[in-house]
């Protein structure tokens, strides 16, 4: 059961990549597409943005196909792992970053559905993906559970809420990332991934292997830095400028107004989650640690980011922050989701069950 | 001169210097209380204190925090310091300096708290009565230029009288669940609307915050927590917190898995008595708290204990195996050591633990008594004790009876707790409402044409979604349909 769990671990991991690679090609294919539509090629816009052609729309539903099948994997994995342990496959890093591959494959899956716009998993796959890598660094073996997680109900319940929540919010993501790379923040963004993949590049060499903490945590630092201080660059330069027309989009992306309205129903899918999350955090905290919060690094990590996405759902309604300061608070938000999801192995704190040793 | 944009005259009651004063200083001041109330209401005051919070929240994340009870102590967090030194080096004082290792206790956070609190409510305050008035008295009779400008909205033309269109569109409206509204001045106007006490549900989800800061406050004003509170086996000690309450701790196992060496267990028989009562009885372990009349018991952490007895000169029984909690641990050597306070003496027992076998000292099986003064502290006698036999140290005869282990339980009320969760529950089914359920409002207007039939303008002021068909279409399909179906006989 343990040995299937890891095969279907692996063969989902192939299924992403593979669909990666196809959703590259569908982008590329449909970015062929605008620049011979712009040429002055035939009319008839589709109504949301997206152009395609019958070869990239082949290309996308096989790309499709493989995201159902890498979830499915990863579904089976998860079930055969829950079933050799007898609880809630989210008790180590292993089996929790499987967990978060899943949410972000799942709400990438249930968003396609909804607004048809292939091209977020150019940024969501990447993040799955990620993860299953991340997974896969982490030996898999089963270990007893510490006395604190002995509780099987709120170990399951917990971190299924965070789950669904951080799913969500890599949508969200990946929507306002796809925003802001049309909306001339383009270099802030590139930058942003520069740092983002610098990190984990960093964190793998160091991290990953466990043996210098320290480098891993200024490297994220640094890399957090670095984006921080690009992002207040970005927004001195771009300030007063009129947006760009939100109705239009560039380069094949979906236009700005519908990865807009997708961030926005990310967040308030995630949200009420990540305060559920929360709340039984707390109720477990208070049965187990004796307090219902400790400001350990983990619960502070997310109370932060639910205020950065408590900000995000006020500034979508104010003057001068609607669109692209909403759009970075998204942004923001996923790296404090990130900083959330890592922060026991970074900060140590009563979180620290690894599965790392 | 600027203010006076936003000035009307204070009532003749208000009897401030400022009101003495010449009209235009108490146009100035009432300039700047609207400014002050328009700013502390404002979202986006709000939404700036969230962001500086979740600032500081990173650096708290960042930076270890030292505990509560380290800061109440200078020695303490001096040690503290000490401790961290190694991670932080020559950095270590200049963080101490700008407060990172105390992010939360700061004055800046509880400011910020306190700001972010109070615009809260003022924001509140600020909504209630429009949002009360938008549920109860919304406005019927919007003009026409509505119905050309609104993010969504729609014209039919129909055959029927204006009268007869206003029952279709009513009943189309009602078939749908929608209260409506509607008012006749020669055009009939129809407001209908659904759900429309959903927006107070944010409201109270905003405010359940305000609950949950208070059960917070309310804890740590009277809240009572004790936790390091250590008893061996065998010990039956006084509970602080509740006079006449005493725990007994039966039992402590501790287990591990044989191959990894990781716990899987740790569990603390105890016994309650009030008065001397049996009032409860509870294997305690870390997800399985005793809850006793407001009080918590959680097992916190354990370690070895001696099991002792003494006896005076004259052979009375003064301890009758009774656990010394081995809890402390020696500066110089790493020893575990616990003091136990002799009854019916005034002598305190000090007892240190062998550090295991290569030990010359104390050699395993053995341990180290001390007897102090009480008082002085002055050191009586001294001697290493081998198990089960009794030995005179000073003028008592010790039996070091067997090595045992003691719980630490961490022992809590907190009259907060209620409070956070049911301002949790209000939090979360709140915010819930708030998103899945939105209020929906459309108006309608009805105009008869000269030449026999209507108009019917409908209109809505949510943004289509992108790309799901939207509510207020299907609404007025249904009501295209509903009007050019022939009319009941």
């Amino acid at each position: 059961m343990a040995k299937l769990s890891e095969y279907a671990f692996v063969a989902s991991m192939l299924a992403t990549g593979l669909a990666f690679v196809f959703y590259l090609f569908y982008a590329v294919s449909g970015l062929r597409a605008a620049r011979m539509q712009t040429a002055g090629g035939p009319g008839g816009t589709t109504p949301v943005g997206l152009i395609s052609g019958p070869r990239t729309a082949a290309i996308g539903r096989y790309a499709t196909i493989l995201t159902w099948l890498a979830t499915i994997f990863l579904l089976v994995s998860l079930l055969f792992r829950a079933i050799v342990t007898g609880h809630g496959p989210f008790a180590n890093m292993y089996e929790f970053s499987m967990a978060f591959a899943f949410g972000v494959l799942v709400s990438y899956l249930y968003f396609e559905r909804k607004y048809h716009q292939r091209i977020l998993a150019l940024i969501a796959l990447p993040v799955a993906l990620g993860m299953l890598l991340y997974a896969a660094t982490i030996p898999a073996t089963i270990e007893p559970l510490v006395p604190a997680l002995q509780n099987n109900l709120l170990l399951t319940v917990h971190v299924a809420c965070a789950i669904v929540a951080y799913g969500s919010f890599a949508i969200a993501f990946a929507g306002s990332y796809l925003f802001l790379l049309q909306t001339r923040h383009a270099l802030s963004v590139l930058a942003i991934t520069f740092a983002g993949v610098a990190g984990a590049l960093v964190g793998a060499f160091t991290g990953g292997a466990n043996a210098d903490k320290s480098a891993f945590t200024y490297a994220m630092i640094a890399a957090i830095g670095t984006l921080l201080v690009m992002a207040i660059v970005d927004w001195i330069t771009n300030h007063g400028k009129p947006a760009v027309e939100p109705s239009s989009g560039r380069w094949g992306l979906p236009k700005p107004m519908v990865l807009d309205e997708i961030g926005y129903r990310a967040v308030v899918l995630g949200f009420p989650f990540l305060t559920l999350t929360i709340i039984l955090g707390a109720v477990w905290a208070e049965t187990a640690w004796g307090t219902y919060w400790s400001w350990d690094p983990k619960e502070t990590a997310s109370l932060v980011t639910w205020l950065i996405y408590g900000a995000y759902l006020h500034a979508r309604v104010m003057r001068g922050w609607r669109g692209n300061r909403a759009a970075w608070l998204l942004v923001i938000g996923f790296l404090a989701t990130l900083l959330t999801y890592f922060g026991n192995l970074i900060f140590g704190g009563l979180h620290s069950y690894s599965g790392l040793g | 001169m600027t203010h006076e944009v936003n000035s009307r005259p204070l009532p003749p009651a208000a009897s401030t210097p400022a009101a003495a004063a010449s009209p235009s200083t108490v146009d100035r001041v009432d300039g700047a209380l609207e400014w002050l109330w328009h700013f502390i209401s404002s979202m986006r005051t709000a939404m700036v204190i969230m962001l500086a919070i979740a600032l500081l929240g990173v650096m708290g994340a960042i930076f270890v925090q030292a505990p509560q009870a380290v800061l109440d102590d200078p020695a303490a967090k001096a040690s503290w310091l000490e401790s961290v030194r190694p991670k932080y080096g020559g950095w270590t004082n200049v963080f101490d300096t700008l407060g990172l290792f105390q992010v939360f206790n700061s004055i800046v956070f509880r400011i910020l708290v306190a700001a972010l609190t109070i615009s809260l409510i003022a924001c509140s305050i600020h909504r209630i009565p429009g949002m009360v008035h938008t549920a109860r008295n919304p406005r019927i009779d919007v003009g026409p230029a509505f119905f050309e400008h609104a993010p969504q909205h729609e014209a039919i033309v129909v055959r029927r009288s204006a009268e007869e269109t206003r029952a279709v569109v009513e009943g189309v409206l009602k078939a749908r669940r929608y209260r409506t509204l509607t008012s006749d001045d020669g055009t009939v106007h129809i407001y209908a609307d659904r759900f429309r006490y959903a927006p107070f549900a944010g409201l109270v989800g905003h405010l359940s915050l305000v609950m949950i800061l208070a059960g917070a406050i309310l804890g740590g004003m009277y809240g009572y927590r004790d936790s390091q509170f250590t008893i061996a086996e065998g010990q039956t000690l006084p509970v602080a917190a509740e006079p006449g309450l005493t725990i007994q701790l039966l039992d402590f196992t501790d287990k591990y898995d044989t191959t990894t060496g990781a716990p899987i267990d740790y569990a603390s028989q105890v016994v309650l008595y009030k008065n001397g009562q049996e009032v409860d009885r509870h294997t305690v372990r870390v997800n399985d708290p005793l809850r006793f009349n407001g009080l918590t018991f959680y097992q916190a952490f354990f370690g070895s204990a001696a099991t002792m007895s003494i006896k005076d000169a004259a052979g009375k029984d003064l301890v009758t195996s009774e656990g010394v909690p081995l809890a402390w641990t020696t500066n110089d050597e790493g020893r575990h050591i616990g003091s136990l306070n002799i009854p019916g003496t005034s002598y305190v027992a000090w007892v240190t633990d062998t550090l295991g076998t290569g030990d010359t000292s104390i050699a395993p099986g053995q341990v180290r008594v001390e007897i102090y003064t009480a008082g002085e502290g002055t050191l009586v006698d001294s001697k290493v004790i081998d198990q089960g036999k009794p030995v005179t140290i000073g003028n008592l005869s010790v039996t070091f009876e067997r090595a045992s282990q003691f719980t630490g339980l961490n022992i809590a009320r907190d009259p907060g707790v209620p409070l956070i969760w049911i301002g949790s529950l209000l939090l979360f089914g709140g915010f819930v409402i708030r998103f899945l359920v939105p209020h929906k409002r459309i108006w309608g207007r009805i105009v008869s044409r000269p030449n026999g039939g209507a108009v019917v303008g409908m209109a809505t002021l949510t943004h289509k979604d992108v790309t799901a068909g939207s509510e207020f279409e299907n609404v007025v399909n249904d009501i295209r349909t509903a009007l050019t179906a022939p009319a009941q006989a």
